[in-house]
């Protein structure tokens, strides 16, 4: 499919002139938003900035781990918000009330996909709460394949289009899940056992300290999931990769293919990594406006 | 500038004086360097313990600021709010998770969760091997810092940190965290002051924060340039006193080399010199380093060498002299100078060494007639034979001497009276059998010999009995001449008052006494004038005052002689007549004529004897008499004492001219001024022509010889006349005057002694 004129992005001194301009303006309306998530009794945080009304609330979605200051999210925000757009950031707490830090690897977890998922869904209504009738999601990383687990399930109407960055999935040999350990994990929790133990999870390697619960709750999606689930999306979705991620080298670049094949309108920004750095962070912002200024009237 | 005498010392009392003082003000000074350099370590001592006093609680301060900004990021950290919120995994978190993070560091030794109620979130479990009171409390009783000491001493902090909910002040718990602070404390700290090692607390039980500095102890680290810096000085101080022993011992054994040893061995070798200056010395063997004594070493010994030289020629010239001196010129025996130096020598060691003394005296007899009959040349053939005689027979250890003309003395010295008179007997033997008509002597020649003799265990006056020997041994010649048959006399006591018959034993005492003490002396002066002038001078006689009369010469002269007093009585009279100058009974322009015996003028002390008037002269004319007999036996000598005396001033009247027998040749060389006429020449003007042609022709010859002309005896105006017409120059008699105690002043003199020439 042809991309759009647009999705061709050159000469980006200009806005960033603009964007920084715009960053003074908006950082006066830019607050915390401290919320009580009913179910666990945590306390979740996002940053919210209001933009023009006229415009869709974006919701941005932090990858595994990482929070809402995660240099990926903050740069779409800010650049979102120089565009106008209300933006909302969540830092969904990993069972950490008001957490705003990573968390390491070797940390507790005993967070689900499925709490993940409540959380999003908290954060989405609160957005409807606002007044804000159109709501596009963007998710970075893991932060998009959540995103896309809560978009195939019955969501809020208000979503009118979600845009996934570096999208790829969680369950796999290639990525460096042992079965042995997932058996283990699913032995435990039969047993009901959640003790926490140490495991080969996405670049954790045996790191990752987390209940067999919380372990197994994101192997769920795996790859065919994650393609059958962006099969299932009945919003139009955008998928923006980077050309250079490293991911391919465990996923394959066949990984592209696969997605293109999918509904989802595949945008690949040559040379960007996983995390859209250096340059590749204005192409980044730039292919995300081009298609929110779609929903913008 | 003459040094005081505790300065001469010897060079090495210098020389140590000098290494000691030098010594002494070096070490002061390395001492006060040293001192200075104590001052500025401890100064940087000081100054470094105060700087590590400093860093160290510095330090301890940053490290519980660190330690409670640590707290505070636990408290900050979301995985404390986790297990607050949900501590269902809180042993796993605690052991797996938060011992493995950034929070938990080596010397953590607890970090506990407490929920807001100040209890564990969960019960703490402890290894069984920590220490129960160092692990963090079950509750909080007080949040403040705490340090408690271990059983062994070691400080633990126990820190809480309230937690927070974020945005709120909603307490949620606290984090308690327990650190082993020393270990902390050296690892978190990098010290520049601080020895690191040297750091240590002590303590026990609890006690608060602010009580920790009190509990640290350190050293401060080493100052490496101070270090460096004393090192330097230690070594240096340490060189210079290295320097300095080795400076000594170079400067002694180089000063003991170039002087001490040179100047000790030159001392040495002076002293050598002069304990036996006599004796040959070599030169030092030695060669010095120093030129210059090198140079002295050999001046010395050359000088010592020429000084030798001319030390044994003086010694020839002197010996030579000496014995020329103490040679008799007529008969090469000894002389008078020679016995008086042996006698005196006798004398003044006879009290060490008393030993038999004899002293004999050998006499030829009439020698004066034998002189007068056959000539002076005939007189000292008999004098020189028999000096020979003498000697030859006596044995060699006893010399003679020749004391008078005619008189030989011989001293036997540790020989008993009979062998001393058996010497004498062979001796007169000797002189008896020796042939003189070789010599143009008809006559038989006799000889007399007195001896005298002492032996010291027999005396109780050493001494005077010593000195009375010749006395004793001439009266024994006396006796011996009087005697034809025994011509040998030993003396002995009774000697002494025989021929004195005449003369009361009362007089005799009255005469010594007077003669040793002085007193009883009453000199009388009989005028001499001038038939030119009229000018007046005085003949002093001698009287001695017994009781209400006066001894008269006669007498007087007869004990004297015969007790040898001759010399004693004259020195009597010298001294009244210099009394009756002090006390002005000599009348003024006038003068005194003093007759002395030929003993006296033999005596040394003779010059000496007349110095006392000296101050006289200039108004004053003094006369010393002297008989022709002395005159004649000892001329050389006595020209040459009179002469001295008549340098001075004084006059030399020979007395009694034609008494005796008078030698007419010698007329011309007598070192005298005045020749006095005896009385029986002058009366003998008044005899047939052709004796008074002859005394007038003896008065005229006087007169052309320049002598003045006295003339004794002048008794009468008829006498006068003539004594002018023989030539007298002054006469003497009872015409001008007798002898008197107060001299007669010249209106008392007969007038006419001039107005009649």
């Amino acid at each position: 499919m042809q991309k759009p004129h647009f999705f061709y992005l050159q000469n980006s001194s200009f806005y960033i002139v603009t964007i920084l301009f715009c960053l003074v303006l908006s950082s006066a309306q830019a607050k915390t938003i401290t919320q009580t998530i009913p179910p666990f009794n945590l306390i979740a945080e996002a940053h919210y900035s209001k933009g023009q009304t006229d415009k869709p609330a974006i919701l941005i979605l932090h990858g595994f781990l990482t929070t809402n200051q995660f240099h990926t999210v903050t740069s779409i925000s800010e650049v979102l918000q120089s565009e106008g757009f209300t933006t909302l950031a969540p830092t969904l707490t990993l069972n950490i009330s008001q957490r705003r830090s990573l968390v390491k690897c070797n940390s507790l977890h005993t967070h689900t996909l499925e709490r993940d998922i409540i959380e999003i869904d908290h954060w989405v209504k609160w957005l409807q709460a606002q007044g804000h009738a159109k709501i596009v999601l963007i998710g970075h990383s893991s932060g998009s394949l959540e995103l896309l687990e809560y978009l195939i399930q019955p969501s809020s109407q208000a979503v009118a289009a979600t845009i996934f960055t570096s999208l790829f999935y969680l369950n796999g040999p290639e990525l460096g899940i042992i079965p042995s350990e997932v058996n283990s994990a699913r032995m435990l929790l039969k047993n009901r056992i959640n003790t926490p133990t140490h495991y080969h999870f996405l670049f954790c390697n045996n790191q990752y300290y987390a209940t067999p619960e919380s372990f197994l709750s994101y192997l769920k999606a795996d790859r065919n999931y994650v393609l059958s689930s962006l099969k299932q999306l009945k919003i139009p979705s955008y998928t923006i990769m980077g050309g250079a991620d490293k991911r391919y080298q465990k996923v394959g670049k066949e990984w592209l293919t696969e997605l293109k094949q999918t509904p989802t309108n595949l945008i690949i920004i040559e040379g960007a990594n996983h995390f859209f750095s250096k340059e590749y962070e204005f192409d980044l912002q730039d292919t995300i406006i081009q298609i929110l200024n779609q929903y913008a009237p | 500038m003459q040094p005081a005498s505790y300065f001469i010392q010897p060079v090495k009392t210098y020389f140590i004086a000098f290494l000691v003082i030098g010594l002494l003000l070096l070490i002061l000074l390395v001492g006060k360097l040293y001192n200075q350099a104590q001052t500025v370590q401890t100064t940087l001592l000081e100054k470094t313990r105060q700087q590590a006093q400093e860093e160290i609680n510095e330090k301890l301060e940053s490290t519980i600021i660190e330690l409670a900004t640590h707290m505070l990021e636990v408290a900050e950290w979301d995985e404390v709010r986790q297990q607050i919120d949900d501590p269902t995994y809180y042993y796993f978190w605690h052991d797996d998770r938060l011992k493995g993070s950034k929070f938990f560091q080596s010397n953590h030794m607890q970090i506990e969760i407490y929920d807001h109620t100040k209890w564990p979130l969960m019960p703490p479990v402890t290894e069984t091997n920590t220490e129960s009171k160092t692990n963090l409390p079950l509750f909080i009783e007080n949040t403040d810092t705490t340090v408690i000491f271990s059983e062994k001493g070691q400080p633990y902090l126990h820190l809480f940190e309230p937690v927070f909910a974020r945005d709120s002040q909603t307490l949620l718990g606290y984090i308690g965290m327990s650190v082993n602070l020393l270990p902390y404390f050296l690892t978190n700290n990098r010290f520049q002051y601080v020895d690191q090692d040297s750091i240590y607390f002590t303590g026990s039980g609890e006690i608060e924060l602010s009580e920790l500095p009190s509990h640290i102890h350190f050293s401060p680290i080493k100052n490496e340039v101070s270090e460096a810096l004393w090192q330097l000085i230690n070594d240096f101080i340490f060189q210079v006193m290295i320097l300095l022993i080795v400076s000594i011992i170079v400067i002694t054994i180089t000063f003991q080399i170039l002087f001490t040893h040179p100047m000790q061995r030159l001392s040495s070798y002076l002293q050598q010199i002069k304990k036996k200056p006599k004796d040959p010395h070599s030169e030092p063997s030695e060669t010095f380093f120093l030129k210059e004594f090198e140079e002295l070493k050999h001046s010395l010994h050359d000088y010592h060498r020429d000084l030798q030289s001319t030390q044994q020629a003086l010694n020839t010239q002197y010996k030579i002299v000496w014995e020329q001196a103490r040679r008799d010129a007529l008969t090469n025996i000894h002389n008078r100078r020679a016995f008086d130096e042996t006698w005196n020598e006798l004398v003044a060691s006879y009290a060490y060494n008393p030993v038999s003394i004899s002293f004999i005296l050998f006499d030829c007899d009439f020698f004066k007639a034998l002189n007068d009959t056959y000539g002076h040349e005939v007189g000292d053939d008999v004098i020189r034979i028999s000096a020979k005689t003498i000697q030859n027979t006596l044995p060699e250890e006893f010399p003679v001497f020749r004391i008078g003309g005619d008189e030989f003395a011989v001293i036997i010295k540790k020989h008993p009276l009979h062998e001393s008179f058996n010497v004498a007997k062979t001796c007169l033997k000797a002189l008896k059998s020796y042939n003189f008509s070789g010599i143009g002597i008809k006559e038989k020649l006799s000889f007399s010999v007195g001896i005298s003799h002492l032996e010291p265990h027999l005396s109780k006056n050493l001494r005077n009995d010593l000195l009375n020997l010749p006395r004793q041994a001439d009266i024994a010649m006396y006796k011996a001449k009087q005697s034809l048959q025994n011509k040998i006399q030993c003396y002995k006591s009774e000697l002494d008052n025989e021929s004195l018959s005449l003369v009361s034993n009362k007089i005799i005492n009255t005469i010594v006494d007077a003669i040793h003490t002085g007193k009883n002396i009453n000199m009388h002066f009989q005028a001499i004038q001038s038939v030119i002038d009229g000018s007046i001078y005085y003949e002093s006689l001698v009287r001695i005052q017994n009781e209400e009369e006066l001894i008269y010469p006669k007498d007087i002269f007869l004990v004297v002689e015969r007790r040898r007093l001759e010399t004693e009585i004259d020195t009597q009279i010298i001294q009244k007549i210099l009394s009756a100058f002090t006390n002005k009974i000599i009348p003024p322009n006038t003068g005194v004529s003093i007759n002395v015996s030929s003993k006296t003028l033999l005596q040394p002390n003779f010059i000496e004897l007349f110095q006392p008037f000296a101050p006289y002269l200039n108004d004053y004319k003094i006369v010393i008499e002297i008989v022709e007999n002395t005159l004649i036996d000892h001329m050389e000598y006595a020209q040459t004492i009179l002469n001295h005396l008549r340098q001075q001033g004084f006059l030399i009247a020979l007395d009694d001219f034609g008494s005796g027998y008078s030698s007419i040749r010698y007329l011309a060389h007598m070192p005298v001024d005045i020749i006095k006429f005896d009385m029986s020449m002058t009366q003998a003007l008044a005899a047939d022509q052709k004796t008074r042609n002859i005394i007038c022709s003896t008065a005229k010859m006087v007169r052309d010889s320049g002598y003045d002309l006295v003339l004794e005896g002048v008794e009468t105006h008829e006498m006068l006349k003539k004594a002018k017409q023989a030539g007298a120059t002054h006469i003497q008699g009872y015409l001008l005057s007798k002898p008197q105690a107060i001299p007669s002043t010249v209106s008392n003199i007969v007038p006419s002694v001039i107005s009649t020439i």
